[in-house]
């Protein structure tokens, strides 16, 4: 990332140019903006790029759906300041390797999470009505995210998503924790990307737990498949006999 | 004050739960008016974004029913509705919608009584969370 | 707009009785599209069928809709009277409002009537979304497989091959026959069991077109109708055969008493198959006690077993001929028909004895100085009556297999809750499974007698001709296809597919999900799996699904009070 105008934003920069003053300190969601690029950078040289740890997570998501080829990418690891694990309500902040920075702990929990899980239901839908009533669907969310990999979201669509104006109600929330359900790398871009503040990463973390209580799978390893994608053989399901035949 | 009366969505696959609630009817088994049956060929094939949508728009319980594991007419297609509805209660809960408003369950051929058992638990389980409160909710 | 037509079928008193058909017919009018609703006492009957004919073409309607039974059963029917009317037969949809309303709310009759409505809007709004479709065929294998080498199996083989059909009859045993082997005569003429068999296995030997595999089990299956490959067992060797159509003739087992009635203890105490294996050896039966529904007609085995009484019959008349005596120990002697009831009054004219007992006050059998004695309260006289015999027997039930779970895995077809397979329909289609292709006979459907088994073999093996004959299948066009546009290749469909139907591949410069829709079964199972909703599955849109949900909110959260 280079400033300019005051303002901080990604920068490509070619074999031999010279990188000048550039900023790590910002967080930035370059996978995404690399997915973008991927298709245009056909010379099929090898591309180097910035990973955090929840970057090299979206890759392992790329890499796994075949959009990248693996062997062009380089991984410069960077790890988060302490600062940037806080505001992300980061457990899992250190790359493989570690080009760039000291390498800090994890934080343990997110306190908006624990807060939620601990009121009623009622409550909790009380607050979730009010942050959802803030969308005004501008896509934000999606556009950033680095494992959205549809050209056209289909919470576009009216299929799903039946109001007409904005806000949209409450399945276009419920649709894209679903479809981030096996995927979300707890980047926490959705939240920060938002203009009306709705705390989205915490949304993405209850759903994470939840999966991962289910299912012992975290989204961002390139080896495992999603149980979502897999058959049950060899899994105890309870309660599923037949008890007429 | 007249009884709440809720109303639910149920996804049927053609080859078992469909024929189960067919057998019902044919057994004439009474239950209640509420479930509206939509039959599909497999339960894997019921998008949870049709039950997240149902769920937003006010129906205050969505039963998916299919074959029991291991009976599938589809050999694995089961496999995946167990997988994926789960999860689909789970994000119901972390927004505060009580998750027993959706149900997953295996009716076979073979069990009338089974459909019978579950519906009317489901409408019972159901009436006593009262309406769902997405329906009063204008965003 | 399409032009809907919606048909309301009174199905006599089984729906109008409870849903009042005129009042959903009334508010089928209103539904955005309908340009005609109309209501028939028998809408699957000559005339009703004719009315919505005549109905299609006067109002030029494009999509049918009709209020009725199931379409499990009915579809086809429907189906062909739109492409009568030249109305694409994928245009049609069926509502069931008998089955899933007015049977099953019965005493409800104005709540089933608003639900009727209900399903009838949610029925509409996905007939206004439907598209025409074109079907697939697809070849047929010449060749047929008969599961069981019993007396049902060997007389679908035998027909099937002698309709030229190459016909795999596989066996578990090392022997054909199955119980047919045990017994000595056939009520009610004493036919020779024995003749009845070498002759039905002579025709099957003396078939070029039959293939008999002994020892054999079917250990996998893939394909549909037309296009099956089964995995055999062959004395553990692994046998591969194709073929485009399945009998199951697995037949049945008699149930083993476990110690009730001094089974096993008393001396003399024997199942009424033994019994035949001693008759069949010649021995002479002496005084002979019949007890009947020995394990059956009583709570956990509710069935009535069918063939005991009979049999009872057939060998207490036996016994007299051999010079013993014969009582009959019964709850009910269920002698239906015209010959079997003729045999009872044979048996009872030339002296067969027979007591009437109740599950209050069951027979007591015990071990006695000159061999056997049964004590039982007579029902009629109202008293305790004891009688000494030589042999006893208990009438048994027929039970399912053992592996009749196993089959039914391996076909995918359902069973009853007793074990024993159930077919598609009762009564419209007795000898077939709800799953094309796959066909069932004999015992392994219920109990049934020699006469019975010969005639759903006969039923069975001309059905399976059908497919075969025709040499083509038509595949129903409910498979599923991928957008383009919206596909982006996640891959989560090509993961999902049981049938590795769906490829990813390079289709204008952009990769996208392909089905091919040979390999496509249409379970719709990549539909949840993607996330972009590209893939669609023919019949079973997301559009069409939606427009339901949105139809059932509106129908039952918006107009109601």
């Amino acid at each position: 990332m280079r400033e300019e105008h005051g303002n901080v934003a990604p920068v490509m920069i070619a074999k031999g140019e010279d990188p000048g003053d550039v900023r790590t300190d910002v967080p930035y969601q370059l996978m995404t903006i690399l997915s973008n690029l991927y298709p245009w950078m056909s010379d099929g040289k090898k591309i180097a790029v910035l990973t955090r740890r929840c970057d090299e997570k979206a890759l392992a998501e790329i890499f796994k759906r075949g959009y990248f080829d693996r062997a062009r990418i380089v991984q410069i690891g960077l790890a988060c300041s302490k600062e940037q694990i806080a505001a992300c309500r980061c457990s899992d902040p250190v790359p493989s390797t570690v080009d760039i920075g000291e390498p800090h702990a994890g934080v343990g929990s997110d306190a908006l999470s624990e807060k939620l899980m601990n009121m009623s239901s009622e409550e909790r839908l009380r607050f979730w009505i009010y942050q959802f009533r803030k969308c005004n669907k501008c896509f934000a969310c999606t556009a950033n995210c680095p494992v959205c990999f549809c050209d056209e979201c289909v919470l576009e669509e009216r299929t799903f998503v039946p109001e007409r104006g904005v806000p949209p109600g409450m399945s276009f929330h419920l649709i894209r924790a679903y479809h981030l359900a096996d995927k979300c790398i707890e980047c926490g871009e959705c939240e920060r990307s938002c203009p009306a503040g709705i705390p989205l990463l915490t949304f993405r973390k209850l759903v994470a737990k939840d999966f991962r209580d289910m299912y012992k799978f975290s989204p961002g390893d390139d080896k495992n498949v999603s149980p979502l994608l897999t058959t049950l053989e060899g899994e105890a399901l309870e309660g599923d006999e037949c008890n007429e035949c | 004050m007249t009884e709440f009366k809720p109303t639910i969505l149920a996804f049927c696959c053609n080859w078992c739960s469909y024929a189960g609630a067919d057998l019902a009817g044919v057994s004439r088994l009474q239950m209640p008016t509420n479930v509206h049956v939509v039959r599909v060929m497999c339960s894997a094939s019921v998008k949870p974004e049709y039950v997240m949508k149902a769920i937003s728009q006010g129906i205050d319980g969505v039963l998916v029913l299919g074959c029991h594991i291991g009976d599938c007419h589809y050999m694995t297609g089961n496999h995946r509705t167990a997988k994926r509805i789960p999860v689909v209660q789970k994000i119901l809960k972390d927004v505060g919608i009580d998750e027993k408003r959706v149900r997953l369950d295996w009716v076979s051929a073979a069990e009338g009584e089974k459909f019978q058992k579950v519906i009317t638990e489901f409408v019972d389980e159901v009436a006593k969370l009262g309406p769902n409160p997405l329906r009063e909710v204008a965003f | 707009m399409p032009r809907i037509g919606v048909f309301i079928c009174h199905c006599g008193h089984n729906i109008a009785s409870t849903v009042s058909v005129e009042e959903v017919a009334k508010f089928a009018a209103t539904l955005p599209g309908v340009v005609i609703a109309d209501h028939n006492l028998y809408s699957c009957s000559e005339e009703g069928l004719n009315s919505i004919r005549k109905s299609i073409e006067q109002n030029k309607l494009d999509r049918v809709v009709v209020a009725a039974c199931t379409p499990r059963t009915h579809e086809p029917l429907f189906r062909s009277v739109c492409e009568q009317a030249g109305v694409n037969k994928y245009l049609f949809e069926f509502v069931n409002i008998r089955e899933h309303c007015s049977w099953i709310h019965a005493k409800e009759p104005s709540s089933a009537t608003e639900k009727a409505k209900r399903l009838v809007a949610m029925g509409v709004s996905k007939a206004a979304l439907l598209e025409p479709q074109t079907e697939g065929e697809s070849n047929v294998i010449p060749a047929a497989l008969v599961i069981g080498g019993g007396l049902a199996g060997l007389r679908a083989t035998a027909s099937l091959a002698a309709q030229g059909i190459e016909t795999h009859l596989i066996e578990k045993e090392p022997r054909l026959g199955g119980l047919l082997n045990d017994i000595t005569t056939l009520a009610p003429y004493s036919e020779s069991a024995d003749t009845l068999l070498q002759e039905l296995v002579d025709e099957v030997r003396g078939s070029k077109r039959a293939h008999i595999h002994l020892n054999s089990k079917l250990r996998g299956l893939t394909g549909f109708v037309g296009n099956f490959k089964a995995t055999l067992d062959e004395a553990g060797k692994k046998k591969e055969i194709e073929i485009g159509a399945i009998i199951v003739a697995t037949g049945a087992n008699e149930l083993q008493p476990e110690g009730e009635y001094g089974y096993g203890s008393v001396p003399g105490v024997v199942t009424q198959l033994e019994f035949e294996r001693t008759l069949k050896r010649g021995e002479k039966p002496g005084d002979t006690v019949f007890i009947q529904c020995v394990g059956s007609r009583q709570p956990g085995r509710e069935y009535c077993s069918r063939i005991c009484c009979n049999t009872s019959l057939k060998n207490a008349l036996k016994v007299l001929e051999a010079g013993g005596t014969a009582t009959i120990i019964h709850r009910d002697i269920m002698s239906y028909g015209t010959v079997w009831e003729e045999m009872y009054r044979k048996a009872s004219e030339k002296g067969v004895r027979f007591i009437r007992y109740t599950l209050n006050d069951i027979p007591h059998v015990r071990s006695h100085a000159s061999g056997t004695a049964v004590d039982v309260f007579d029902e009629t006289l109202g008293e305790r009556i004891h009688l000494d015999a030589n042999r006893v027997v208990l009438a048994t039930p027929l039970i399912s297999q053992k592996d009749s779970a196993e089959v039914g895995k391996l076909l995918k077809v359902p069973r009853d809750k007793h074990g024993f397979f159930l077919e598609a329909h009762v009564k419209l289609r007795p000898v077939e499974f709800a799953t094309d292709g796959v066909f069932i006979c004999g015992t392994a459907r219920w109990p049934s007698s020699v006469r019975e088994t010969l005639s759903q073999a006969l039923g069975a093996a001309a059905k399976a001709a059908i497919p075969i004959k025709r040499g083509k299948v038509v595949i129903e066009s409910i498979t599923a296809w991928a957008d383009p546009d919206k596909c982006a290749a996640c891959g989560n469909c090509v993961a999902s597919c049981p049938y590795e139907a769906i490829e990813i591949l390079e289709q204008d410069g952009k990769r996208v999900a392909k089905v091919n829709e040979t390999q496509c079964k249409g379970c719709g199972t990549c539909v949840a799996a993607c996330p972009n909703d590209a893939m669609q599955q023919r019949g079973f849109t997301t559009r069409q699904l939606s427009a339901m949900i949105d139809s059932l909110v509106k129908h039952a959260l918006e107009e109601s009070p």
